[in-house]
């Protein structure tokens, strides 16, 4: 991205909701968990992250959409690995 | 946030701060006593009594530690310990060494007839009182966006822009406010302030994307700003400068004064270059020495004057040294002359802001800190519009009631940090969020330390100009409406929470790898 493209990126109303495309791999933090499954939230949005354990939790993770509902914002991923920490633990 | 049901449970974990060093009786909140009791202090002395001290801000402070001391528990001498350790920190020394270095490099240009040339400048121009306060806006946040310190653009403005526009017929309230909001943009929007890197660093995010990711916040608030700064600068009147001292002013306003324009220019040249702050100013210093000293303007001893009394052993011989004065009044020993009486403004105001600082560290190790941002992390936080309004809001609370913006920085940020990270935001939306309020809310209050900063350079200007009376002298509280690109910097974050505009989430864009500094 050029130095002018970055001036002029985010010029835009971004939604409280956003879509996730099935079949990507996106990086989310896990902000909490079930134990056998971790919940992200992407503004609202909801995802169910199948393996993200007590682990994950608060940590930035690599997840495979699985399904997405538009309506209800919700969708389903699976773990594929753990790529960062959070900003604020170090 | 909606419930899933069945789903996973919620077991948000905190990381360990390390929990409160200093227990308080009554709670964690009683820590908040002794920045409390100088609030209101400083509300009661400045705006209610009209009293522009800062040696009664001390006295405010001293006492609000003191009496906080016996709500502590235990030990006391952690209570103690936590005082040295926030008059430690770094950023209240580097907010200090800005200070100073920027009175004696304004002082310098003052004593080295800039203001005159401004005014000739203008007048010669034709800009008007109507118009000064808005170009004053442009100037200073240029200014502050290449040296990077509000604080020094600040104290160079106040002493040299500020008499200029007063003379020429500004309102002075207004051409406060106008100085401020320059040093707002350019602490908010410059690669090397350092609030800029602070956000970044804390959010991990690279400072060249933070500052291109910003602009549109900052520009937005800043157009609305010097559109403004030109209504009201229409709509407000100056005050009545006597003509006949307008007049000899005037005459005496001299176009080579200008000449200092390139002194500013050495400073935002070299701090641009990456260089130093402390390098940048120092240069500037030469840079102004330099020019007095070949155009005439001041002389070496307008510059530094050893005024030694007459029984000195060594005083009589070097007497015809043009840096040496032996002087019979005995309360006229001392040093004088533009590095002293640039520095000299700044010395109280120096040993308040270590005491703020300190008593800011009682409330963050007391408690008091942790039991807001919690409250609002668990209450507010419901869903990414509320997350970004609680973003907004505490940063803004934190910076309204810590005198230095950068330690309020530092102190939220991690927080800030959290509640971005559970709605993944990313690190460049974080940081904008963060240092806007940052940067407004350090140039807005009575008790902020850019105000602080202008306040102490505008009391040094009746000694400077015989024409400038004491009348003159902004007092703070009176500001804080018209310190337009503070207020219009946070209405335009609040809109943009409930707008999306700008949001950015991890899955749009990740922010680059930050170089930690």
């Amino acid at each position: 991205m050029s130095i002018f493209d970055k001036y002029l990126t985010g010029w835009t109303f971004r939604a409280n909701r956003p879509s996730l495309e099935v079949g990507s791999e996106i990086d989310v933090f896990i902000s909490e968990t079930n134990g056998s499954a971790g919940r992200a939230y992407i503004g609202d949005t909801e995802l169910l992250v199948e393996g993200a354990g007590p682990e994950t939790v608060e940590k930035q993770v690599r997840v495979r959409v699985t399904s997405f509902d538009e309506t209800t914002a919700t969708g389903e991923g699976d773990l594929v690995e753990v790529v960062g920490e959070s900003s604020y633990s170090g | 946030m909606s419930d899933a049901g069945d789903e996973p449970t919620d077991q948000f974990t905190q990381p360990d701060s390390g929990g409160p060093t200093v227990e308080f009786y009554g709670g964690r909140g009683m820590s908040a006593f002794p920045i409390a009791f100088f609030i209101v202090w400083a509300i009661v002395q400045t705006a209610l009594w009209r009293i522009g001290d800062t040696g009664g801000l001390i006295v405010g402070i001293l006492v609000g530690l003191i009496v906080g001391m016996f709500f502590a528990r235990g030990d006391w001498k952690h209570y103690a310990n936590t005082i040295f350790e926030g008059m430690t920190q770094p950023v209240a020394v580097t907010a200090i060494v800005a200070w100073i270095w920027a009175g004696m490099f304004a002082q310098l240009l003052q004593d080295g007839g800039f203001v005159g040339g401004l005014v000739w400048l203008a007048d010669t121009a034709g800009v008007g009182a109507a118009l000064f306060p808005a170009i004053t806006f442009v100037l200073a946040a240029v200014f502050t966006t290449g040296i990077g310190t509000g604080y020094g653009a600040s104290i160079a403005f106040v002493g040299l822009f500020f008499p200029a526009g007063v003379l020429l017929g500004a309102n002075p309230v207004l051409l406060f406010g106008a100085i401020l909001s320059g040093a707002i943009f350019g602490d908010n929007l410059a690669p090397v302030s350092d609030t800029t890197i602070v956000s970044a660093v804390t959010q991990d995010a690279d400072i060249g994307g933070v500052v291109a990711s910003r602009f549109k916040y900052v520009i937005i608030a800043a157009v609305l700003a010097f559109l403004g700064y030109v209504v009201a600068g229409g709509a407000m009147d100056g005050i009545e400068v006597g003509a006949q001292a307008q007049e000899i002013f005037l005459e005496e306003s001299d176009a080579i004064g200008l000449v200092h324009v390139i002194s500013m220019a050495a400073v935002i040249g070299t701090a641009i270059a990456g260089r130093h702050i402390v390098e940048a100013i120092s240069w500037g210093i030469v840079v102004a020495v330099a020019f007095n000293l070949v155009f005439g303007l001041a002389g070496p001893g307008d510059i530094v004057m050893f005024n030694a009394p007459q029984d000195a052993p060594l005083a009589g011989p070097l007497e015809s040294l043009p840096i040496l004065t032996i002087v019979e009044d005995p309360d006229a020993v001392g040093v004088g002359g533009s590095l002293m009486n640039g520095v000299a403004g700044f010395l109280e105001l120096s040993i308040l802001v270590l005491l703020i600082i300190g008593a800011a560290q009682i409330m963050i190790r007391g408690g008091a800190f942790d039991v807001l941002l919690e409250w609002s992390i668990e209450n507010l936080a419901t869903n990414v519009r509320n997350a970004e309004l609680t973003m907004v809001g505490t940063a803004a609370l934190i910076n309204a009631i810590i005198t230095i913006n950068t330690a309020a920085e530092v102190a939220i940020g991690p927080y800030i940090s959290k509640i971005g990270e559970r709605f993944n935001l990313n690190g460049y939306r974080r940081a904008n969020i963060l240092d806007g309020q940052t940067a407004a809310m350090g140039y807005i209050f009575p008790w902020s330390g850019g105000v602080l900063a202008g306040y102490s350079a505008m009391q040094q200007l009746p000694g400077d100009y015989d024409w400038f009376e004491q009348s003159m002298v902004v007092t703070p509280i009176d500001v804080v409406p018209y310190v337009f690109q503070g207020w219009l910097l946070v209405a335009v974050f609040i809109v943009a929470a409930l707008t999306g505009f700008g949001r950015e989430y991890l899955i749009d864009r990740e922010s680059e790898e930050v170089a930690r500094v």
